[in-house]
């Protein structure tokens, strides 16, 4: 039988169809998005290395000159007011007088 | 490579590496492990694939082709892997359309086949064929003409058939 020519060949292989991709494979590839309340529970945030060291030197240096605590100024431990005091109620003069001046 | 780009890279590319796994292996659920393979590779490895060195997809199909070729080798047929000057003989008397050119691309040698599907159906350069077949292209060229041949010689029965309908979906092997 006498081959096919190319244009028949390319006209039979055109007609071969294949199947597109099914949907499970998407399902299989594609990350899942983490809903916000599990990132907020397990989630990272990737942080560049630079950054990290710089973060702890700078919270390392804080710490060492952070200047000592300074003991609070006392308060008075009661206030007192003008209305504690009260004028003599009865006044009980009382003379002393010497008994004895013999010097 | 970020989320949202390999989901780009997954929508435009997924049909392609899936027929191409159908067409390489014949079977729908071997493809999809296969185009699954693929597709994590990129996710896990994307410095892999080198925009200089040329696009996504010849890249994906890339991987695609040595997987299945890997398949074949785990199967123990690696004497028909290596075997790519054979001349595949089928009989197709008798057989439906779709039938005949599903068996006869499936008795085309492996390196013979690759290179036909790649040319034929995802329309890739000669060059990008070469670079995913890790091949030169004086051998690419050499494949696809054998392949070209066999299959001229071996679907001639379709000819008096071949009346414009649609050859689809069927099981290769």
């Amino acid at each position: 039988m006498e081959p096919l020519d190319d244009r028949e060949l390319d006209k039979i292989l055109q007609q071969w169809q294949a199947p597109g991709a099914p949907p499970s494979l998407a399902v299989k590839v594609l990350p899942q998005r983490p809903s916000w309340w599990s990132w907020v529970l397990t989630g990272t945030i990737p942080v560049p290395v630079p950054l990290g060291i710089a973060l702890v030197v700078a919270i390392a240096v804080f710490f060492y000159f952070r200047p000592p605590n300074r003991p609070e100024p006392a308060q008075p431990s009661k206030s007192v007011s003008l209305a504690d005091f009260q004028p003599v109620k009865q006044l009980e003069p009382r003379i002393i007088g010497r008994t004895n001046e013999t010097n | 490579m970020t989320d949202a780009e390999f989901r780009i890279a997954f929508e435009e590319n997924k049909d392609a590496v899936f027929r191409f796994a159908w067409r390489m292996c014949g079977s729908a659920a071997v493809a999809e492990d296969i185009a699954q393979e693929v597709f994590l590779t990129l996710l896990r490895q994307p410095g892999r694939f080198d925009p200089a060195r040329g696009a996504l997809r010849p890249f994906l199909l890339a991987v695609a082709r040595n997987l299945a070729l890997k398949r074949w080798r785990d199967d123990s047929r690696l004497d028909i892997l290596e075997d790519q000057f054979a001349t595949p003989a089928v009989d197709l008397e008798g057989r439906e359309a779709a039938d005949a050119l599903n068996a006869a691309v499936a008795s085309l040698p492996p390196l013979q086949r690759e290179v036909l599907i790649l040319a034929q159906y995802e329309e890739l350069s000669l060059e990008e064929i070469a670079r995913a077949v890790d091949a030169e292209i004086g051998t690419v060229k050499s494949r696809l003409h054998r392949a070209r041949e066999n299959l001229r010689r071996m679907l001639a029965p379709l000819r008096s058939r071949n009346a414009g309908r649609s050859i689809s979906h069927g099981t290769l092997g």
